[in-house]
């Protein structure tokens, strides 16, 4: 006798935020076993387990190891239920692009951006690190998104932020894009010297900056 | 007073004229490209070539008026030898790991041990020996990237965080591997003539790490590297930690090193308070050094002197494209305000 949606949804959000990735597994396919909505599994279940430990990361109990995990069970759940989507559950997304840019290859700063944008419901396109700059114009057309996120730890890379934003401007499609920056050596300061539409210096506040800016657009 | 007994009394905290101004090496290197030029000794190649290598430091030291000499340039030296690809970068940039050594925390059986006389790691140790040779009074620091730096140049970072909550065991088992190779590499280092061990370990921030996982993972082997350095040889320590350190709260006092380095946004002021029983060293911003106009980077390294710093030095790793007549100006701050400071009672202070 298959269990009750409520006591599954738990189950997976707390399999998230607990860092239980076995739980996850088990519970995802419990929904899938008893036909209950995959959709909803994933957003009042996992995603929102993954927005508790975000909270958690916040104020500092969890840090870049704890995260990391939660996110691997968030994945691994959404991988059993995404097969079990209805048509009608596509709904249209706002599409990212998200890079490290050329000449660093430290990353971790922006995975975490890229997991939260998945758990705040972006389609995120994940260039990787190292990402030729001109990649990010050239995906963000490809794919239609309105917002470029891009992301440096070093000093020596920064100025590959200014080239992306003259790049755009050069092919006179600058106001089709937010474009925003973020990293150990980026400041709002840098941010409104290259004219990035903005900064931030953490993931949460990545989404937040991301969802007013693109109300703005929308607007 | 000569260059190697001033840092070395700095970081022991004994008297000394005024603090030294350095520039480590490693993760905090000292090359940019004018040095390169001065010397005629320019990236890639510097790395792998241990006249170029001794030349282009030796630059830094006689024409940047930074008070040391150091090896290597990059973070990538332990790594290549323990296994790991490493692309050599270009004239502006560092090298950087390519490819990792390891895909999982259970295939620890497949890295190699560092070969000291062979690669790079003897690339380092011929420079040393070339450095002691032409400049005797310039004390020269050996760089070693930190163990949970080195780790995660071994194996894909992601897969090694998460590994520190979900694999424990296996993690401390690198971390072992990794600390017997730092230490057999550090000894060579020390036994070709190194003055100072700087041990930079970027990817143990707190903020990535958080104080539990620092307090597991980092402080312990960090502190058996300068242990050792210190009882073997009697050869002084400075840590560098990135980021913001004010999240390891007191656990910055109990690392084992003389000194500590810390980045730009946290002050010496701040860092004296954590750790009061330290040389404290820093930190002038690297962005500044970069873009900053000579005269206003000289007045920042006069508010370090003022605040006590106990050893001048950049922040973080500065850019190749740094000009010299910043680095210059870092130097005039110690020349010009650093006779009023009274080392001993700064780095004692507390």
């Amino acid at each position: 006798m298959a269990r009750e949606r409520g006591d599954i949804l738990k189950d997976l959000m707390d399999g998230v935020f607990l860092m239980d990735e076995a739980l996850v597994i088990k519970a995802a396919n419990e929904v899938v076993e008893a036909k209950y909505d995959a959709y909803d599994a994933i957003n009042n279940g996992l995603i929102a387990g993954m927005n508790q430990a975000g909270v958690l990361f916040d104020k500092e109990e969890y840090f870049v190891p704890e995260l990391l995990i939660c996110s691997d069970a968030m994945y691994a759940g959404i991988e059993i239920l995404r097969p079990h989507l209805k048509k009608s559950d596509a709904h249209e997304k706002h599409k990212v692009v998200i890079g490290v840019v050329e000449g660093d290859t430290h990353d971790i700063g922006k995975n975490l951006v890229k997991i939260m944008m998945d758990a705040a419901g972006f389609e995120v396109h994940d260039l990787g690190r190292n990402v030729p700059l001109a990649s990010f114009v050239e995906k963000a057309k490809e794919v239609g998104a309105k917002l470029i996120c891009l992301s440096t730890l070093m000093t020596t890379t920064m100025d590959g932020m200014a080239t992306v934003i003259e790049m755009l401007k050069e092919e006179g499609i600058r106001d089709s894009y937010k474009v925003i920056i973020g990293g150990g050596p980026i400041s709002q300061a840098f941010a409104n010297k290259i004219g990035a539409d903005g900064y931030a210096d953490n993931a949460a506040g990545a989404i937040k900056l991301s969802k007013s800016l693109l109300a703005q657009a929308a607007a | 007073m000569n260059e190697k007994t001033r840092l070395l009394n700095a970081l022991r905290g004994d008297a000394a004229d005024r603090p030294p101004f350095i520039c480590p090496g490693g993760m905090m290197n000292m090359a940019v490209t004018e040095l390169m030029d001065a010397a005629e000794s320019w990236w890639p190649e510097a790395h792998s070539d241990p006249e170029k290598m001794a030349r282009l430091t030796l630059a830094a030291n006689r024409v940047g008026g930074i008070e040391n000499t150091g090896v290597p340039f990059c973070m990538t030296v332990e790594a290549e030898a323990m296994g790991a690809q490493v692309d050599l970068g270009a004239l502006g940039n560092e090298p950087r790991v390519t490819e990792y050594a390891i895909e999982r925390l259970d295939q620890i059986e497949r890295l190699q041990n560092i070969d000291p006389g062979k690669g790079r790691a003897r690339v380092c140790i011929d420079a040393i020996r070339i450095l002691k040779k032409e400049a005797p009074q310039t004390p020269v620091i050996a760089n070693l990237t930190g163990p949970v730096s080195l780790a995660s140049s071994l194996i894909e970072p992601m897969v090694y965080y998460k590994g520190l909550i979900t694999d424990r065991e296996n993690s401390h088992k690198l971390m072992e591997f990794v600390n017997e190779n730092l230490i057999r590499f550090g000894d060579a280092l020390v036994e070709a003539g190194a003055d100072v061990i700087c041990i930079a370990d970027p990817s143990a921030s707190g903020e990535i790490l958080g104080k539990k996982s620092f307090a597991e993972f980092a402080i312990p082997y960090i502190n058996r590297l300068v242990t050792h350095f210190r009882e073997k040889h009697g050869i002084p320590s400075i840590v560098h930690i990135c980021g913001d350190v004010r999240c390891l709260g007191n656990l910055l006092s109990e690392i084992a090193a003389e000194s500590i380095s810390v980045d730009a946004m946290v002050s010496i002021k701040t860092l004296k308070e954590l750790a009061p029983a330290k040389v404290s060293m820093g930190n002038v911003s690297t962005y500044l050094l970069e873009k900053g106009e000579p005269d206003d980077i000289t007045k920042h390294g006069e508010r370090c002197l003022r605040g006590g710093v106990g050893i001048l030095s950049p922040a973080c790793g500065i850019s190749p494209r740094t000009p010299l007549v910043n680095i210059r100006g870092l130097a005039r701050a110690i020349l010009e305000g650093g006779s009023t400071v009274n080392t001993r009672q700064d780095t004692k202070a507390g």
